[in-house]
């Protein structure tokens, strides 16, 4: 059981890393738009797409 | 196929016949620009764009050689200087791009800039209307950009974030840090607790329990040393200003709490309670956070009053060039040259040339008012029709547009407070919850000094105002919440609270009551050798060359062949010219002949009156019901026009409303509003121009269209982003339901506390107990908001 004196706050490091990339997150901007992050994943880069289109006719 | 535009949605003009491909499928467009627009964006790998957006584009219009002068100008350093900031040898600017409606605009903005050499980051913030851009001044102009962004359709133009705005947005963002930090590291407390919960009962090995509380001990101090600090820091601010706040039995209990824990731990006695401080924390924030975006997105959705004024001036140098300049370095006596369609930057003299000017922003007036040589013009207001050279004799402060934003801000101190009562609530509960816990302090010392503490601790959190102080602002969230997705903006908190006591609806009537838009009632022809298709065409064909509002409503009648020659404006009458040997003109009645009617314009041919045209503005389809809707709740309507005709009268006993002024100055205006107020009556103003804006800070509430003018969406405390009045009833049910839901929210906390205080005072309930109790409570009160929701 001794192992949880390690390990415990290597966890606790994990933590401050999540807690360091959020700020990140919310220095650059990424909460201020909620809207439009949750809609872009429906765009895909469909440049390579169109040009695939265009080449099947 | 449909027959509406396939880029903007708009109908379609006959005799237009452009087309897009679109997935091997031929769709009608409107005008050359949509063609153009739409055929570039499928070109370019975009067409994503029209599967996914979920609001119409915007009409596009061609830019013209002006226009882009003007964009080009803002490659110039010293303009640049106002909006441009430097990150290392990259340049960033904010721009406010017009037309951007949903996620699929922002997508289309950032993959068009994105392609162009030189752009290294693009951020569209959807809610707020501005694009972020950092760019390689080396590789790319900043006209480029823009002009790049004008080919799919996008008005754009450099914006200045004033300090307000952006200090906001700092805050929006060190909330969302602070619930970031709470929420993350209470979960990681929580799991510590839980482990001691139930070592508790299977007996855990003292050195394990002792290092759980250590590493909660650690885990917490950020919670409450970060995340909590607003409290404490809010609650010093109200004691120095002699003023009891929610905050402060907050601030109390958690900071007394952690000190109290943090002494247990390293003193290896008595108990810690990390957890429940941490997650009383989290939820108290989350309130705070979810009241504050309500309130921030809703501010910044009214556009800024920079929009107003151009940045750009075109200065007469002695040599009689013409320099674009920064509209902020003019100066005194300077001349500057004004073209048509532009909007002068600056209050001055006419001293060169004739135009109609559009003050309507100022006046209300929707008349283009005649400006010629020793004529005052104002910044702010839009040429028509005329080049004109102007001196200028007022700047900055001074401009008549700034004086009306000072009344504004004069008349805002005054206005009455109701949000003041609910604090004053506040505050006795308050005084009342610290007099009682330090009594239950007093009387526990002596008998048992050990738990006196904890429990004045427990009387603290279990009492806590949480739920009483979340039943206004998540009753209120929901509600704004709910409000914004019919299109109704609310901007101020107290809204909700005046409106189900509003007892007066006054209306501005043209852009309010009507669409501010001609249209063509009746035509009556007054020769027997022209027939009405014939006059029209002919009305049609003059119209075209004129600015003026009623012009417009000839639009439609405007042949594709133009067959005109010799057109000649005759200011305060009308416009001439000749078409197939025949003198043509439209204007007054009173033009020649002495000619008199009732009509609004009359067709002439050779000085000889022809055909009459009866115009009406259009008045807006839900006015009437609306109206009577207010009627049946007892409510009684008014109108306040700045327009001196009789169509006011007329409008007003069409809709059957109470009362009428017209030809009102925004004086007067204001000073019938406070009459009532004074009255004891509860009046609520809609409106839609700067000439309103005074008198919204007169009326107990206001409410101003999306279609108007900035300023007075500014000042308002509503604004109707669909500019429909149907909006107003609605508005009025969901305020009568947070009134009732508000009441239901206060009694439920109110019996909560009032029945935990004795048991707690008693010592029958420990702090962790108490922590659940109160998030209970709180939950339930948020859940009972959560109604307002689906109205």
């Amino acid at each position: 059981m001794s192992i949880i004196y390690v390990l415990i706050p290597i966890a606790i490091l994990f933590v401050l890393i999540a807690i360091g990339i959020f700020f990140w997150a919310v220095r650059s901007e990424q909460f201020s738009d909620l809207e439009k992050q949750g809609h872009s994943i429906l765009f895909d880069d469909d440049k390579e797409q169109h040009k695939k289109a265009n080449e099947r006719d | 196929m449909s027959q509406s535009c396939f880029h903007c949605l708009e109908p379609i003009p006959s005799g237009f016949d452009g087309q897009v491909t679109y997935e091997h499928e031929q769709h009608p467009v409107c005008c050359i620009g949509c063609q153009a627009v739409a055929e570039h964006i499928i070109a370019e790998g975009m067409s994503d764009y029209y599967k996914f957006r979920t609001v119409k584009a915007g009409k596009v219009e061609n830019l013209v050689p002006d226009q882009l002068k003007i964009i080009e100008s803002y490659d110039n350093d010293a303009i640049q200087e106002d909006f441009i900031s430097h990150q290392g040898s990259l340049n960033e600017v904010l721009l406010s791009v017009e037309g951007i409606s949903c996620a699929a605009c922002a997508w289309l903005i950032e993959k068009q800039l994105l392609a162009l050499n030189g752009v290294a980051r693009v951020d569209v913030n959807t809610s707020t209307h501005r694009a972020m851009i950092l760019w390689d001044p080396s590789l790319i102009k900043l006209s480029e950009m823009i002009a790049s962004l004008h080919n799919i359709g996008y008005k754009t133009y450099p914006f200045q974030a004033d300090e307000e705005a952006s200090q906001k947005q700092a805050v929006a963002k060190a909330y969302v840090r602070r619930l970031g930090v709470a929420g993350i590291m209470t979960m990681q407390v929580m799991m510590f607790a839980f482990a001691m919960y139930f070592g508790m009962f299977s007996g855990m090995d003292e050195n394990f329990e002792e290092y759980f509380r250590w590493i909660s001990f650690v885990l917490a101090t950020p919670v409450i040393l970060y995340s909590a600090l607003p409290f404490l820091s809010n609650a010093i601010k109200g004691l120095k200003a002699k003023q009891l706040n929610m905050d402060l039995p907050v601030s109390m209990a958690i900071f007394g709490a952690y000190v109290a824990s943090s002494y247990a731990t390293i003193m290896h006695t008595g108990e810690v309670y990390f957890e429940s401080i941490c997650m009383f924390t989290f939820l108290l924030l989350l309130g705070k956070y979810l009241e504050f975006r309500a309130r921030l997105k809703a501010s910044e959705f009214t556009a800024n009053l920079h929009k107003l004024l151009p940045l750009t001036a075109r200065k007469l140098l002695e040599s009689g060039e013409e320099l674009i300049i920064a509209a902020k370095q003019l100066t005194l006596g300077d001349k500057i040259l004004v073209k048509a369609g532009e909007t002068i930057p600056a209050d001055g003299l006419v001293i060169e040339g004739k135009t109609s000017v559009d003050e309507s922003m100022m006046t209300g007036e929707h008349l283009p008012v005649s400006k010629i040589v020793g004529n005052q013009v104002f910044a702010g207001t839009n040429n028509h029709d005329g080049v004109i050279t102007i001196e200028i004799n007022q700047l900055g402060q001074n401009t008549l547009i700034n004086q009306i934003i000072r009344l504004q801000h004069s008349a805002l101190t005054k206005r009455p407070k109701l949000v003041e009562v609910t604090d004053k609530v506040a505050q006795w509960f308050v005084a009342c919850l610290l007099l009682f816990a330090t009594a239950t302090a007093i009387g526990w010392y002596p008998i048992s000094p050990d738990k006196a503490f904890w429990i004045t601790i427990s009387v603290l959190v279990a009492t806590c105002p949480c739920a009483l102080s979340l039943a206004i602002p998540t009753a209120l969230t929901c509600a704004v919440a709910n409000l914004t997705k019919k299109g109704i903006l609310i901007k101020e908190a107290h809204v909700l609270e005046t409106l189900p006591k509003v007892t007066r609806f006054a209306f501005d009537k043209t852009g309010t009551l009507t669409e501010g838009r001609f249209t063509i009632t009746d035509v009556v022809t007054l020769s027997d050798s022209y027939d009405k298709e014939t006059c029209l065409k002919f009305a049609g064909q003059l119209e075209h060359f004129s600015e003026h509002p009623i012009a417009k409503a000839f639009e439609d009648y405007f042949p594709n062949n133009r067959a005109l020659d010799n057109v000649e404006v005759c200011s305060g009458y009308g416009i001439q010219g000749v078409i197939q040997n025949l003198n043509i003109a439209i204007g007054k009645p009173s033009w020649f002949d002495n000619y008199e009617s009732d009509a609004q314009a009359v067709l002439f041919i050779d000085a000889k009156p022809v055909c009459e045209f009866k115009l009406s503005d259009k008045v807006r389809n839900s006015a009437r019901n609306v109206i009577a809707q207010l009627k049946s709740q007892g409510v009684t309507s008014h109108m306040l026009t700045g327009d001196s005709s009789n169509s006011g009268r007329l409008l007003a006993t069409q809709l059957k409303m109470d009362s009428v002024q017209s030809a009102c100055t925004p004086k007067d205006k204001q000073s019938y509003v406070d009459d009532w107020a004074s009255k004891g009556e509860v009046v609520a103003m809609v409106g839609d121009g700067i000439n309103d804006s005074p008198v919204f800070n007169s009326a107990h509430l206001s409410i101003a269209m999306e279609t108007g003018a900035d300023i007075s969406k500014n000042t308002a405390d509503v604004v109707l982003l669909r500019s429909d009045l149907v909006a107003i009833p609605a508005l009025i049910t969901v305020a009568k339901k947070t009134k009732l839901i508000v009441r239901q929210n206060l009694a439920l906390s109110l019996i909560y506390n009032g029945s935990i205080l004795p048991l707690a005072a008693l010592g029958m309930v420990e702090p962790w107990q108490a922590v659940i109790g109160m998030s209970a409570s709180s939950i339930i009160v948020i859940c009972n908001s959560l109604r307002l929701l689906k109205l």
